[in-house]
């Protein structure tokens, strides 16, 4: 799962230094050349939900999400496990209620448009939920299976010297 | 009986170790099937819940203290530190707390000040005769400031959380008081502390020399100029404000200063993205939970519990203080802003209290939650570059605590010290 981890990290890091691209285009457009461009917030918010939804199951694999451990110090190493799998199956209840109502809403509001972007359909802006659920599952399964990734997997590969 | 399956179930998945953002949802999930509320409905909810502009402002901001943080602002900010308070007994303590407090202005986020300042100030402390412990204890409890002062990422999140109805602008504005009362108060104890241990005074930095750290630090702090300054004149909102930050952050480290590398940036990327995508999904998700709160009418069913207890406003605002101190010891900001907010804002606003001053109080409860055990992601950064364990800095806090409680006190009790700059500046 390594390059699925890959893939959806570095995705959502595109697209957040894209959005932190044409915002100050805006301004640019808005200050410098005195003609405002209507496209980039909304554009922005698209590519937001790409981001958190993508990121977020990237921040699975990598146990970057916030998480109560009090519980699991305080049992024995047996235990602990039993409870970090249960933990799991949680988590891919959550990625199937992603998977599915997630496809809803996508076919729900397919054939509307974003006002905007005419030509997009406003399903757009909810594929990345069944998306995101399918990368969970996946993670969790990879999880259950395996175990967490390798200290030296990329997943990792991010602090910067602290001295 | 509803709600009470909604918190407990909450409470079962999270201390399951279910990542705190997912046990929102499956709690929100488990009770939605349970009093036959459309999924659809949720999912929407969840979804309409990143699905809003502000939110941008969140990576704009952590990617410019992130830049900053990495490219050689913390360090010039610790010299500016030096030439105004190095010289005074504890002057390295001081300066700790003061380069805290600017910095703070840059980053927003404790845990990124307490990254960047204490590795550059704990060795140096160290090397000059100060205990480990000590120097972390002065470096986390510095690093809170910037969880009041602007641009405080969890600012944006309490603002996100009223639902919008109180704005970025006016929260960033009524941090400023109560940060630099925060940095007083712990100013303060380090001149007790400082007096009582015979703690050094640094060297009085000669005035040329002076000038040029001034110049050499004024480029980093250019970036509070165009933050609040694109914002208060109104020629940027909050989320232009974040994405110019971080285009001036890079200029300012890579061509400035030259000491951010492009290479580094991949990593950046990969850390800053992992952090708040995190915080995204406990968005979106805490945006379902709250409209099934809303929906079984939990804000208004708590309000009339807090009311039963006491009507007296000062009595409930240390009720209130006493709880958030309390959860804000295991579990960390940003779901706690999320998950007591509408509970607790519609019980103070009935009590005449304004949410803007209400917004400063949590920001300051919490973040003291953010260096208090068992869960204290600042106190666990802090300890990793410090060294030392969290039992022997635990054990040391206690006088920072007790300076932080007074701000806490101050801040809660005086509104006008969160409320004027705001009112003057009409927001």
């Amino acid at each position: 799962m390594e390059w699925l981890y890959i893939v959806c990290i570095s995705l959502a890091g595109v697209v957040m230094l894209i959005m932190t691209i044409i915002i100050p285009y805006g301004v640019f457009m808005r200050y410098v050349v005195n003609s405002p461009a209507s496209w980039p917030e909304p554009a922005g918010i698209l590519l937001m939900v790409l981001f958190s939804f993508i990121g977020g199951a990237a921040a699975y694999r990598a146990k970057a999400h916030i998480a109560v451990a009090t519980l699991l110090n305080m049992v024995n190493d047996a235990n602990r496990v039993r409870l970090e799998r249960t933990a799991d199956v949680g988590m891919g209840i959550i990625a199937v209620f992603m998977i599915k109502w997630g496809v809803q809403l996508v076919d729900a509001v397919w054939y509307n448009t974003i006002a905007e972007f005419p030509d997009l359909s406003a399903g757009v802006t909810y594929i990345p939920i069944p998306v995101a659920g399918v990368v969970t599952l996946l993670f969790c399964i990879e999880r259950l299976w395996l175990g967490d990734p390798p200290a030296t997997s990329f997943t990792f590969r991010d602090q910067p010297q602290l001295d | 009986m509803d709600a009470l399956l909604l918190l407990f179930a909450f409470l079962i998945f999270m201390f399951l170790g279910i990542p705190v953002a997912y046990a929102m949802g499956l709690a929100t999930l488990v009770t939605a099937l349970w009093i036959d509320i459309p999924l659809e409905a949720i999912m929407l909810k969840i979804s309409d819940g990143m699905d809003d502009f502000a939110l941008l402002t969140i990576p704009f901001f952590v990617l410019a203290g992130a830049i900053m943080s990495e490219g050689g602002v913390a360090r010039r900010l610790v010299d500016l530190a030096k030439v105004f308070v190095g010289f005074i007994r504890g002057g390295l303590a001081l300066v700790n707390v003061l380069a805290s407090t600017l910095f703070g202005c840059l980053s927003g986020s404790s845990v990124a000040d307490t990254a960047s300042i204490g590795s550059v100030m704990i060795p140096e402390m160290v090397r000059n005769g100060y205990s480990k412990v000590f120097a972390t204890n002065v470096t986390i409890c510095g690093s809170v400031q910037a969880i009041l002062v602007p641009p405080s990422h969890n600012s944006i999140i309490y603002s996100i959380a009223t639902g919008g109805t109180v704005s970025i602008a006016a929260l960033f504005m009524a941090g400023v008081f109560p940060g630099l009362l925060f940095g007083a108060c712990l100013i303060g104890l380090v001149l007790w502390t400082a007096r009582k241990k015979g703690f050094p005074a640094g060297r009085v930095v000669p005035l040329r020399e002076a000038l040029k750290i001034a110049l050499d630090a004024v480029w980093g702090m250019m970036t509070i100029v165009i933050i609040l300054g694109g914002i208060l004149s109104g020629a940027f909102t909050a989320v232009e404000s974040g994405a110019v930050a971080c285009v001036y952050a890079l200029f300012c480290t890579v061509v400035i200063y030259k000491e951010y590398k492009w290479r580094d940036m991949p990593k950046l990327v990969h850390r800053v993205t992992k952090t708040v995508a995190m915080v995204m999904m406990v968005i979106g998700f805490a945006a379902g939970f709250g409209y099934l709160m809303a929906i079984m009418q939990l804000p208004a069913k708590a309000t009339a519990l807090f009311l039963s207890m006491t009507d007296n406003k000062y009595v409930m605002l240390m009720l209130i203080n006493v709880l958030l101190l309390l959860l804000g010891t295991f579990m960390d900001m940003a779901p706690m802003i999320l998950i007591c907010t509408p509970i607790m804002l519609p019980v103070v606003k009935a009590m005449g209290v304004d949410p803007v001053h209400f917004g400063m109080i949590m920001l300051l409860n919490l973040g003291i939650g953010l260096i208090t055990p068992p869960v204290g992601p600042t106190l666990f950064v802090g300890c990793a570059i410090g060294k030392v364990t969290m039992e022997e800095v635990s054990r040391e806090l206690w006088p920072f605590y007790g300076a932080m409680c007074v701000a806490l006190l101050i801040v809660t009790y005086f509104p006008g010290l969160s409320l004027w700059l705001p009112r003057v500046l009409g927001y």
